[in-house]
């Protein structure tokens, strides 16, 4: 089996960054969300996943951050076997990869800055530290006035730019944006994707899925496209 | 350092975040310590009690007749063969109505017109530490009883008895209330933060999502129960120790109890309610947390 799987790899002298094999998932009972799925994405490299709804783009974003497991196929991050890391080592992965999460995952009832802050906590990083990054970054997303309201009393659009300093707070080194715009007009989809262009030169991986064209159109970014579960 | 000062803020916010339950499960805590400690407290008092009345206790053999020199030879060898004892001293009528007449003191007229001869020969034994406990004595007194030459045997067996079986009572209550206290503690501690947990399960999912370790989310509920623990069983103590001054304060000089003096637990029983206290809360917390991290 690893042997099929290692002949499959490309030709490739150093591991991508994500390296993702002949991945299948299938949700119980018989609903194949993704078919038999290869991708590589480069140290440092941003990557466009598109293709129609119900296509298995979150699929494949939940498969990078373990939050569901393949059924078939190996998945690695910066060189380690998803299937094979122990609890404790998953969690500690997950510190490093920021995950934009297309139903956001925010805690209503925290304030903004609490909810920004989680994962900076979780690294225990200082507070000084925490506030100077997340002034930052809401100032970076136009939301500098919301600091201190409740994540739950904000309109979609703006609680999907929570969701995106939260997954940027850390500067990860794998960042997953699952419909990062889906709720935003032009002008604030230009400040998220300046937010993320700036992230990827200091080094962040990013992958971005997206229905939304203008933000993928002339870029020299690579895209993909999943249909029915199938990358093209 | 900066761990703790997080986990620290964290427990805060925890707290902070369903005060109600904690105060009522802190209370449910104090409770339980202080009607435990009480019962503990009367239970040493009355132990320490017992002891002091041990060491005057004495049993007086009538006898049928003076004892001549072999007489009582054989008479202390024999006590001896059942047990050690102190000391035995013989007694003759006449020192009999002597100590008699002193006893009674101003009222000592009414033995004016008796003799001594009224007063039997007899003999007063003091038991050794080792027999001084209620069934060994009753066995002793029985063996005296049975001697050649006793008429009878006094030692305050009512009393004495009506005493043991108090003290195995409140050896049972002290039994029944730490076993409570145990049960008490343990589950409304585990109880009550499964619930604060669930209530917080939101969080705690993405947290895990943002890579929080078992010790980041174990930490601060560990403390919780910690905390727990040491207010719980420090309001407690401190409460019965206000209670035990309000005691002695209103009744010291009241009959029975200024036989002896009231003594509050020694340092080391209250550090040892204390650990236990803690101990337990600690392992409540662990409980409600472990079922909870395993999905
Ligand atoms: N937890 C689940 N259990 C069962 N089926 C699921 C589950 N999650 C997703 N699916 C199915 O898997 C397929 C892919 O879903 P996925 O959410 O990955 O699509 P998507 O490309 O993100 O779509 P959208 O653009 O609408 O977000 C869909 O057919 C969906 O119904
Ligand atoms: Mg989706």
């Amino acid at each position: 089996m690893l042997e099929t799987l290692n002949e499959s790899l490309p030709p490739h002298d150093h591991p991508g960054l994500v390296e993702i094999v002949k991945v299948t998932k299938i949700y119980p009972p018989d609903v194949v969300a993704l078919k038999n799925v290869s991708l590589r994405a480069e140290k440092g490299e941003l990557i466009f996943l598109t293709g129609p709804s119900g296509a298995g783009k979150t699929t494949l974003l939940k498969l990078l951050c373990r939050q569901e497991i393949p059924t078939k196929g190996l998945i690695e991050i910066d060189g380690n076997d998803l299937n094979t890391l122990s609890d404790n080592a998953i969690q500690k992965l997950r510190q490093r990869i920021g995950v934009a999460y297309q139903d956001f995952k925010l805690l209503p009832r925290l304030s903004v800055f609490q909810n920004i802050a989680m994962p900076m906590e979780v690294q225990f990083k200082s507070l000084k530290e925490i506030r100077h990054r997340v002034t930052e970054l809401l100032a970076k997303l136009g939301l500098s006035a919301k600091l201190n309201k409740p994540a739950g009393k904000l309109s979609r659009g703006e609680q999907q730019r929570i969701a995106i300093a939260r997954a940027a707070a850390n500067s990860p080194l794998l960042l997953l944006a699952d419909e990062p715009t889906g709720n935003l007009d032009a002008g604030t989809t230009g400040l998220v994707m300046d937010l993320f262009r700036e992230l990827n030169d200091n080094g962040s991986t990013i992958i971005i899925a997206t229905h939304d064209e203008s933000i993928y159109q002339g870029t020299n970014h690579r895209k993909f496209e999943l249909q029915q579960g199938e990358l093209f | 350092m900066r761990f703790f000062l997080f986990i620290f803020t964290q427990t805060l916010r925890n707290i902070c975040h369903s005060w109600g339950v904690q105060l009522m499960t802190l209370l449910t805590v104090t409770l339980s310590v202080l009607i435990f400690s009480f019962f503990y407290l009367i239970y040493t008092n009355m132990l320490q009690a017992g002891e002091k009345i041990g060491e005057e206790l004495r049993l007086t053999v009538y006898l049928d007749a003076q004892l001549s020199p072999a007489g009582q030879e054989e008479f202390i060898k024999k006590v001896n063969s059942f047990g050690k004892v102190e000391k035995i001293i013989f007694i003759t009528p006449e020192q009999a109505f002597q100590r008699l007449t002193k006893q009674l003191g101003s009222d000592s007229d009414v033995l004016a017109d008796l003799s001594p001869a009224f007063l039997p020969y007899s003999a007063e034994i003091y038991p050794h530490k080792d027999l001084r406990n209620l069934s060994r004595i009753k066995e002793f007194s029985d063996y005296l009883t049975n001697l050649p030459g006793t008429q009878k045997v006094q030692y305050g067996q009512a009393w004495v008895e009506r005493f043991g079986h108090f003290i195995k009572l409140l050896r049972f209550i002290v039994i029944i209330s730490g076993t409570l206290l145990i049960l008490t503690t343990m589950f409304m501690v585990s109880y009550t933060l499964r619930l604060t947990l669930y209530a917080r399960q939101d969080e705690l999912k993405v947290l895990r999502y943002l890579g929080a370790t078992n010790s980041y989310i174990k930490g601060p509920v560990l403390i919780e129960g910690f905390a727990l623990g040491l207010f719980g069983s420090g309001l407690g103590l401190a409460a019965l120790f206000f209670l035990f001054q309000w005691i002695k304060h209103h009744f010291s000089s009241a009959g029975f109890l200024g036989l002896f003096e009231l003594r509050f637990l020694p340092m080391s029983d209250s550090a040892i309610i204390l650990l236990g206290s803690i101990m337990l809360c600690t392992l409540g917390s662990l409980l409600s947390i472990r079922r909870l991290l395993k999905k």
